[in-house]
């Protein structure tokens, strides 16, 4: 009503504003306009884009999950390739200018030498560059499983590789035991260690909107079992839980089973923690005068509850839902740096650490551990991320 | 003389618990006239808002039962009949609430708000539902082109206009507001109250006005009823009870009033002591702790409530004998 | 000069947001006298309370004030915006010369002490580090305001007490080192109207003992009529009128004044339908210089008082306006 009042206002004025003033005022009234017209979801998004440390994680984990989507065609070794030449070699340089003359990026082939310890020395022999192309063809791999190829982003031009000798390879972040590119397979790792924590979270999330509606809908004895079997389950430490239910999973299945079977497990250990912030946003909507006025126009309780409650503590639950991906992320690695995940040949994060166990290894090839940075920057990412998105999650105050 | 719309007769809510029984509401009974607006007034925790709740039926009371009449003269019991009348009755009665700011969803838009009781009770095509939605905002005085807006653009006193626009929107019959201007400031409060007894005139309205603030009752109600710890101890027409009341209970409330007025002195007359607890409330009258016009027979005897003058009920031993004093 | 306990003098509060800068206190300047209650009147939102928080400097980091709050200590004027923001000059006046009491007692007291040792902790910050003796000062202190049983009471928790008493326990610990000044935020609005007719008297009686001036913020023009010696009316962060109680309840000369007096129902004055002002509080931000009142107001002068922010001006002996109108007369009645 002001505002019309203030149009209206504005009229015997007309006069005295010039038009760049009256369209500056237009364009301020739209802007409010827009304000007024925008939805939960938009609010949050406007709140969201101001809190800077979660917009940079933003960034950063869609940076992560293009790489995991598309890790077959960034990395430039397969899951499958090996080479027992380069075992253990370290990160390979990246030159630029040979023998004074620029010839754009390209590494060295090493030469092999031993110590004293019968420990593989690496020396680059700088007589022949070994050219980096841009989409070169390489081991066959799927994108989302479905589309075939074998383009991959980059790689060393190997074609007049001299005969008898082992291909080489640019190994960005070096090479473990079976000379394998860890680049490569931190790529190849992340499809299982990004992977997980996501399925895992959605299928608690499931369950703890059907368990926890129903404890916090139906109250009563029903609402008492529920919330004593949750403090059961949440009253068990989590690591020897993890280790009795993956002890469990049959030895000798595929891969994609030992997949759904650690999912399966990540979920069951951390429903009940969101169940219980389900259930309590549920007891607490219900007592809004809003619910009361839509019963009293008599909107059935069905419509009440996906009309007004499950809306209502969507935004809680989604902030709760993203500060618990990095636990499912640490528990996945976790359980699999102990041999209790994913095992070979399928790989994680946690299984590549899995050669960081030994002292040795890690103080002769310190590189191995450069897929915690990866574990690190992940879960610091969904914390911030949760973080901005709690923050944001109600609008109205 | 019009008819008899509502009433209320013998309602009682006991909330239980464990260890206390805590009578909310106690026994009370009244009537309400079609077109008339009743103020129900008392302290907090007296129980206004728990009968307010008993009589929309948002709580089911535990004894008594709520007559409404309906249009064609049929009675229903609200307390007890069956689902399927009840979703037909409700439109009927509607409510509308204290705090304009939890009552709306902040999720839905006003146009949202305002259309859900008709989407839960008629199949409307979309033209009517905008048609009827529209002219339900334009009577509360909201411009249509506000109807895509969130509650978030508005302020407490538009929000409560979107409040009545949801209640006003079945064409109900008698609503029930349950200190619906309260938190609103006063000059908001001003537009607000005006617009419901325009909206009274025009779509013949009941009101049941529950409050706090006597001297908003006192201007919109046709009747008023004080209630006192879970009872209702008197219920008159408003210049009877204001002009001389027979409860000391309502004498002591209205000499509180403060008045706008620096050259008014009232002289208050002091309630000793505090609410007692409700969970454990006194013998007899359970005003008699703090009455000054106290006796043994009051602190023994439970009162009953009594038509004491044509259409003014007390509930009080000593009524006839006491002389009170009102503040007009 | 006259014995003002604080003078408020071109007060300006603004906060910096996103969308520009909010300014809910506009060059606000009123004083205070001993013995002397000023009711400061006005809706949500009209920058009453920033100005008292500011007076003890309470408010915000973000809200950034300028002009002079000159507080009378040990006889000179001090002016509290030159004291360092949450310095332990600014602390030493808090609480010991001037106090507040706020609306809602529940929240003012934390559950987990007992009243007592809350009443006591400024009585041993500011007189004297004997515990006994600062027991004895609070029993005193809470004797005076009314608490029945005060050695027993002394030890019981917040929850123990009814609001009534609560808020009594509040103005006990306001009061319990003599202070000056008083600021009361709608102290008594979370309260039934029994109780709050008691606790004003008892505020007024307090006043008299101690002879101390009280800032009275409220929205219930009853309570003020009530209380007050003098009123100011706030809207849009400014003072569009002030003077004694019976200048503004008898003779209100600022539109806003009269609308505000005009949507209070008067018990007995009938059923004819309230004055309203029409419209909503505009928001204190990107003000234009025009009469902040100028949209609502029906009396406005469409060339006057959209172009220049009028100022107070004393119309009648001690009666301020800041309205173009010139006589009470002029324009159309009101309601009343």
């Amino acid at each position: 009503m002001s505002q019309e009042k203030q149009k209206k206002d504005l009229a015997p004025n007309d006069t005295l504003l010039n038009e760049k003033e009256l369209k500056k005022l237009e364009k301020k009234r739209a802007k409010q306009e827009k304000y007024y017209t925008s939805s939960q979801w938009q609010l949050m998004g406007r709140k969201l884009i101001r809190h800077k440390l979660a917009v940079i994680s933003f960034i950063l984990l869609t940076l992560l999950y293009i790489g995991a989507i598309f890790a077959g065609f960034i990395a430039p070794q397969g899951l499958e390739d090996f080479s027992a030449t380069y075992s253990n070699a370290p990160p390979s340089k990246i030159h630029f200018v040979h023998n004074g003359e620029f010839i754009g990026p390209f590494v060295y082939d090493y030469d092999i030498t031993y110590d004293k310890f019968q420990n593989k020395v690496y020396v680059e022999n700088k007589e022949k560059p070994y050219k980096i192309n841009f989409f070169v063809k390489g081991s066959s791999y799927k994108i989302l499983g479905i589309f075939k190829s074998d383009i991959h982003l980059f790689g060393v031009d190997n074609s007049d590789l001299p005969e008898g000798k082992d291909k080489v390879n640019v190994m960005l972040f070096g090479a473990d035991q079976l000379g394998r590119d860890l680049f490569s397979r931190i790529l190849i790792g992340s499809q299982v260690s990004l992977t997980v924590p996501l399925v895992g979270t959605f299928m608690s999330f499931i369950l703890a909107i059907i368990i926890g509606g129903i404890s916090g809908y139906y109250g009563g004895i029903v609402d008492t079992i529920i919330q004593r079997i949750i403090e059961v389950i949440s009253s068990f430490p989590t690591l020897p839980l993890w280790m009795a239910l993956s002890a469990a999973i049959p030895a000798g299945i595929s891969v994609t089973k030992v997949y759904i079977f650690i999912t399966i497990i990540m979920s069951l250990v951390s429903w009940p923690g969101l169940a219980r912030t389900v259930r309590s946003k549920f007891l607490s909507l219900k007592k809004e005068d809003y619910v009361l006025a839509a019963k009293l126009a008599g909107v059935s309780d069905f419509k009440i509850i996906i009309k007004h409650l499950v809306p209502g503590f969507m935004s809680y639950l989604i902030v709760n839902l993203t500060l618990g991906i990095p636990n499912m992320i640490l528990g996945e690695t976790s359980m699999s740096f102990l041999g209790l995940g994913m095992r070979a040949p399928a790989t994680s994060w946690g299984v590549l650490l899995q050669e960081c166990q030994s002292i040795s290894n890690i103080a002769n090839c310190p590189w191995k551990l450069i897929p915690v940075l990866f574990v690190g920057t992940a879960v610091l990412a969904f914390n911030f991320l949760g973080d901005g998105l709690r923050d944001a999650a109600d609008p109205y105050k | 003389m019009p008819e008899t719309i509502l009433k209320v007769n013998g309602v009682s809510k006991t909330f239980s618990s464990k260890k206390v029984d805590v009578k909310a509401v106690n026994n009370v009974s009244f009537d309400v006239k079609k077109g008339e607006t009743v103020g129900i007034v008392g302290e907090s925790g007296c129980g206004k808002t728990t009968l307010g709740r008993c009589i929309v039926r948002a709580l089911n009371s535990t004894a008594g039962e709520v007559i409404y009449k309906s249009e064609d003269g049929t009675e229903y019991d609200l307390q007890h009949i069956d689902k399927k009348t009840m979703k037909k009755i409700r439109r009927e009665i509607q409510m509308i609430f204290q705090d304009p700011f939890s009552s709306l969803d902040p999720r839905m838009t006003v146009y949202d708000i305002i259309s859900e009781p008709l989407r839960a009770n008629f199949n409307l095509s979309k033209k009517e539902m905008e048609e009827r939605v529209k002219g339900i905002a334009q009577k509360v005085g909201l411009n249509p082109s506000y109807l895509k807006r969130y509650p978030h653009a508005f302020s407490g006193g538009q929000r409560q206009r979107i409040g009545i626009a949801r209640a006003l929107v079945l064409y109900p019959r008698i609503i029930v507001c349950d200190e619906a201007v309260s938190a609103l400031d006063v000059s908001v409060q001003a537009q607000v109250v005006n617009l419901l007894k325009d909206l009274q005139e025009e779509m013949q309205l009941t009101y049941l006005f529950i409050s706090h603030d006597l001297s908003v009752v006192e201007h919109i109600s046709d009747k008023v009823g004080v209630m006192y710890l879970g009872r209702m101890v008197e219920y008159a027409p408003t210049d009877d009870l204001f002009g001389k009341p027979l409860h000391p209970y309502t004498e002591a409330l209205l000499s509180a009033v403060p008045i706008a007025d620096p050259t008014v002195v009232n002289d208050r007359i002091p309630l000793e002591g505090e609410i007692p607890n409700p969970a454990n409330p006194p013998s007899g009258c359970h005003f008699h702790t703090r009455c000054k016009y106290c006796t043994e027979k009051c602190k023994t005897e439970d009162v009953e409530f009594v038509e004491m003058e044509p259409g003014h009920y007390v509930a009080c031993h000593r009524a006839k004998e006491l002389k009170l004093k009102g503040i007009i | 000069m006259e014995n003002y306990v604080v003078n408020v003098e071109d007060l300006s509060i603004s906060i910096k947001m996103d969308e520009g800068i909010l300014t809910p206190v506009r060059n606000v300047r009123f004083a205070v006298k001993e013995n002397e209650t000023l009711g400061l009147v006005g809706e949500s939102g009209c920058g009453k309370s920033l100005t008292s928080k500011a007076i003890l400097g309470i408010n915000d980091k973000k809200c950034k004030a300028t002009g002079k709050i000159n507080f009378q200590v040990d006889g000179k004027m001090l002016n509290l915006l030159d004291l360092k923001f949450g310095g332990s000059e600014i602390r030493s006046i808090r609480g010991k010369m001037a106090s507040m009491i706020f609306q809602e007692p529940m929240s003012s007291f934390s559950p987990l002490f007992t009243i007592g040792h809350q009443i006591s902790e400024s009585v041993r910050l500011h007189i004297t580090k004997d515990k006994k003796k600062a027991k004895d000062i609070t029993i005193e202190a809470m004797r005076k305001v009314g608490i029945s049983n005060p050695e027993k009471r002394y030890n019981q928790y917040p929850h123990e007490f009814s609001g009534g008493m609560l808020q009594r326990a509040l103005i006990a610990m306001a009061l319990v080192c003599n202070p000056k000044l008083l600021i009361a935020d709608e102290p008594t609005t979370a309260l039934d109207v029994t109780i709050q007719a008691q606790i004003l008297e008892l505020m007024k009686e307090l006043q008299k003992e101690f002879k101390m001036a009280i800032l009275f913020i409220t929205h219930d023009l009853g309570t003020v009529a009530k209380v007050c010696d003098r009123v100011a009316v706030m809207y849009l962060g400014r003072i569009v009128e002030i003077g004694s109680v019976m200048d503004i309840f008898k003779n209100p000369l600022h539109p806003y004044t009269r609308g505000l007096l005009g949507s209070v129902h008067k018990i007995g004055g009938g059923r004819e339908r309230l004055f309203s002002i029409e419209g909503t509080v505009p928001l204190a931000m990107n003000l234009e210089n025009k009469c902040g009142f100028y949209d609502r107001c029906t009396y406005r002068d469409d060339v006057k008082c959209s172009q220049v922010d009028p100022c107070l001006r004393e119309v009648e002996d001690g009666h301020f306006v800041a309205c173009y109108l010139d006589s009470p007369s002029q324009g159309k009645q009101n309601t009343r």
